[in-house]
């Protein structure tokens, strides 16, 4: 029985994001797309609680759409009268990219049901409850290091973003300011 | 951690100074005086890897690599940045962006190119390489009035994106067959569980995301609109430090897992493929180019091809090779972009045409383009012939004589556009000459690297032997 | 693994209700309420005012900025969630990493700050002034050009005793 609502759940999840991800692709309203997008990564946080991984899940719900999407829906509000644009653009060499999309698909698919050897942790090992204090406890010992740099790349996009989106300013010459 | 800080020099002492570089940018705001700083923490990082050499070994854990590769190849990058930085200012005023964001960006880019030439884990490799693309976009959109530079800047990232994707997947599908991520003991796990299938589809995804970045065929057809819109010398630094990044960390991959590789010659006939293409398709496009910018884009393809014949070889002498050259096609290449910096005016007069007669008015300038093309074109006695000799001769020790032979075969293409800018300055009629925009620092710098390209070709034993050695004690 | 699932199960809970709730509303009242729209009744509401325009008007960039700067901030909230649950643990050295990490993007938000990013778009109203030039000579106070008038048409010891001292 509960193994069976878990199922059902579960499709209805991987319902949502097929359906919503299909809305963001097809519909013409850019706006509709960005909200068809919200259904998207709420169902992808949704699978993350499938996967044991809640601290990813609330990371995807508090960045993706608590920060990224809203990022999204200001990019558009910012340009003006999108609607009257054609945003559909040509499709170029249909035939040879639509090829090699589906060679990967099969190929992944293919080495994933039939030739994975993935390297798995045995049952006594795995983690229980939440993994959150695994995570940290990593961060602040093995990678150290990636969690310092991160900073890095985070202090970069904001400057990059605010050098880019900033109004005009004067040059500075030789002379002085 | 102290200890690691220590023995990471080179990243802890750009960290700290792109905080001071930010910070007087903030409250001091003179581009200058920035630009200056800038200089002075790419010269301390140089200082720092010749006055204490990292000793072998590694720090963070096994997060990164010390020793003589990393040295050598942290050295390639300070080197790229110092050059640009020298050669940025004068053109950036007379693009009106002479902003000392300019310089930061500039210089935390490098700090990527630093963690991705000394990462012993994936995870450092690609944190790296986004810090390093990160800043690489916000480079190529310096230009924010002009649209082409916001069309590179907007090609690059969607395009660089996309490949950090699969990068990202070939990780994720590597950690998936090998449960590991630090390298050492990815190549060990492979030892003891052999060599799946999906290791070899997370390998491949993984090259994709390297492949791009050195903009090998077909992944390359990004690198002539980003290098033509991007500011000058961010393209400049764009098509050298960043392919010295990718490429040694590359070598680095490449180098911990050959070993448990049983079957190499898979990898070596891909990579042999790969270079044939990306040398073949560099090298005959850049023949119809009349823009000097375009040109050295699909020149620079083409020299990723010649780099990739090095790591085709697979062998410590290929990876020297590719070293060396990832070394001189740093000086060389920063060399001609900074002669078309000096001589463009808002994207006008980059056309091989408009250097007609450039001898008669500016001798010096075009005797040192005369240097950089000699060189990119890899006849001797300039540096890049020994670099080429040096790839080309490693792919015959490994048995890819007919590699070579390609090789050899698209050199010899290659001099016919690379002479075609020459004749155009020697041997016609001055037109109406552009006005060479250059101050001293400028000068200098274009003269010192002409100077070293020139001796490297020369006296090359002495640099080789650092490459080498970089290499031997990298894989023991 | 049993626990979290029940926990994230009571968010599904929540979900679902919510979702029950809020389409069982429309539901209902589109089975029960009469449909006979108007012209008058289709136009959006907006307080009683006549809408003008299409509701999509142009943001402005600094819009961008910030939420730029929010999403950076964002991200580092979650790098530190998980350094916040073993905190106690680690002691002094998680609190240097830490300060190290908020110190970069410290850093950052003090450029942005300096720089004049975060400052927000001030309206520059344009208020209509009249021309002053003509009344330029009035007096600011004009019970005092009064008062110098009286002065000079009587005497000082007259005015003195008449009139209040200003």
């Amino acid at each position: 029985m509960n193994s069976l609502a878990y199922q059902i759940i579960f499709y209805l999840f991987a319902a949502i994001i097929v359906g919503s991800a299909a809305l963001v692709v097809i519909s013409k309203n850019i706006i509709h797309s960005a909200f068809g997008l919200l259904f998207t990564f709420f169902g992808v946080a949704a699978i993350y609680v499938y996967l044991n991984a809640d601290f990813i899940a609330v990371t995807q719900i508090v960045v993706y759409v608590g920060g990224i999407l809203v990022l999204l829906l200001f990019g558009v509000m910012l340009t003006n009268k999108i609607t009257q644009a054609d945003l559909k653009t040509e499709t170029l060499n249909p035939v040879p990219g639509l090829l090699i999309t589906l060679s990967v698909l099969a190929m992944l698919l293919y080495t994933f049901y039939f030739r994975a050897k993935w390297v798995t942790v045995p049952v006594d090992q795995q983690l229980r409850g939440t993994v959150v204090e695994p995570i940290g406890i990593a961060t602040m010992t093995t990678y150290v290091l990636p969690f310092e740099i991160v900073s890095i790349v985070l202090m970069v996009a904001l400057l990059g973003a605010a050098y880019i989106a900033r109004a005009d300013r004067k040059v500075q010459t030789k002379e002085g300011k | 951690m102290l200890n690691d800080l220590l023995l990471t020099l080179p990243i802890t002492i750009a960290t700290v100074w792109v905080l001071v570089l930010i910070l007087c940018e903030a409250f001091v705001h003179n581009a200058n005086l920035t630009r200056w700083l800038t200089a002075i923490g790419f010269a301390g990082i140089i200082a720092s890897i010749f006055l204490i050499p990292s000793p072998e070994g590694y720090a963070y854990g096994t997060m990164l690599r010390t020793g003589t590769f990393t040295n050598f190849s942290n050295f390639i990058f300070a080197v790229s940045g110092l050059l640009v930085v020298s050669i940025s200012d004068k053109y950036l005023e007379e693009e009106e962006i002479n902003f000392g964001e300019y310089y930061i960006i500039l210089f935390i880019s490098t700090i990527g190119m630093m963690l991705m030439g000394s990462a012993a884990n994936l995870s450092v490799i690609f944190i790296g390489l986004e810090t390093m693309s990160v800043a690489l976009y916000t480079l190529a959109g310096m230009l924010r009035k002009d649209v082409r530079s916001n069309e590179a800047a907007m090609k690059y990232f969607l395009l660089g994106s996309f490949a950090t994707g699969f990068f990202l997947y070939g990780i994720a599908l590597i950690y998936g067959a090998t449960g590991e991520l630090a390298l050492p003991r990815i190549a060990a796990s492979l030892q003891t569980n052999g060599v799946s299938t999906l290791f070899w589809i997370g390998l491949s995804l993984l090259m994709i995301g390297f492949l791009f970045k050195v903009s090998a065929v077909p992944f390359h057809q990004w690198t002539p609109d980003v290098y033509e819109g991007s500011p000058t010398t961010a393209a400049a630094f764009m098509s050298t430090g960043s392919k010295a990044a990718a490429f040694s960390s590359l070598i680095i991959v490449l180098s911990n897992i050959s070993i448990a590789l049983p079957n190499n010659a898979v990898l070596q006939t891909a990579f042999a493929y790969i270079a044939v293409a990306t040398m073949a398709v560099g090298n005959i496009t850049a023949l119809t180019q009349d823009n000097l910018k375009r040109m050295l884009a699909y020149s620079s393809i083409a020299h990723a091809g010649y780099m990739l014949v090095g790591i085709a070889a697979g062998s410590n002498e290929g990876y020297s090779g590719v070293l060396y050259y990832a070394l001189i096609y740093t000086l060389m290449n920063v060399g001609a972009f900074g002669v078309i910096a000096v001589l463009e005016r808002h994207r006008t007069l980059t056309n091989a045409s408009d250097y007609a007669g450039l001898f008669k008015q500016h001798p010096l300038l075009a005797g040192l383009m005369a240097v950089f093309m000699f060189s990119l074109a890899g006849l001797p006695p300039f540096g890049g012939f020994v670099g080429k000799y040096k790839v080309f001769a490693a792919a015959v020790e490994a048995d890819l004589t007919w590699l070579a032979i390609v090789g050899v075969l698209a050199s010899v293409v290659s001099v016919y556009y690379y002479l075609r800018v020459v004749i155009f300055m020697f041997m016609r009629d001055p037109e109406p000459a552009p006005q060479a925009n250059a101050n001293a620092t400028g000068s200098f710098a274009l003269v010192a690297i002409a100077v070293i390209v020139f001796l490297m070709g020369i006296f090359p034993t002495e640099v080789l032997k650092l490459a080498d050695n970089a290499m031997k004690v990298a894989l023991k | 693994m049993e626990n979290t699932i029940s926990e994230f199960g009571k968010v599904f809970i929540f979900l679902a209700l919510g979702v029950v709730l809020v389409v069982g509303g429309f539901i209902t009242s589109r089975l029960l309420r009469p449909f006979r729209p108007n012209t008058e009744k289709m136009t959006t509401y907006e307080c009683g005012e006549e809408p003008v325009g299409s509701s999509w008007v142009q943001f402005n960039i600094r819009f961008y900025v910030i939420a730029l700067i929010f999403i950076i901030f964002d991200v580092e909230i979650l790098f530190l969630f998980p350094w916040a649950t073993i905190y106690k643990q680690l002691g002094t050295f998680a609190l240097v990493e830490a300060l190290i990490f908020i110190g970069i993007l410290l850093v950052g938000l003090a450029y942005a700050w300096v720089k004049g990013d975060l400052e927000w778009v001030r309206p520059n109203p344009n208020v209509p002034q009249l021309p002053t030039k003509k009344f330029e000579k009035m007096p600011a106070r004009p019970e005092a050009s009064l008062l110098s008038l009286v002065e000079s048409i009587t005497p000082a010891s007259a005015s003195e005793s008449s009139l209040p001292k200003v």
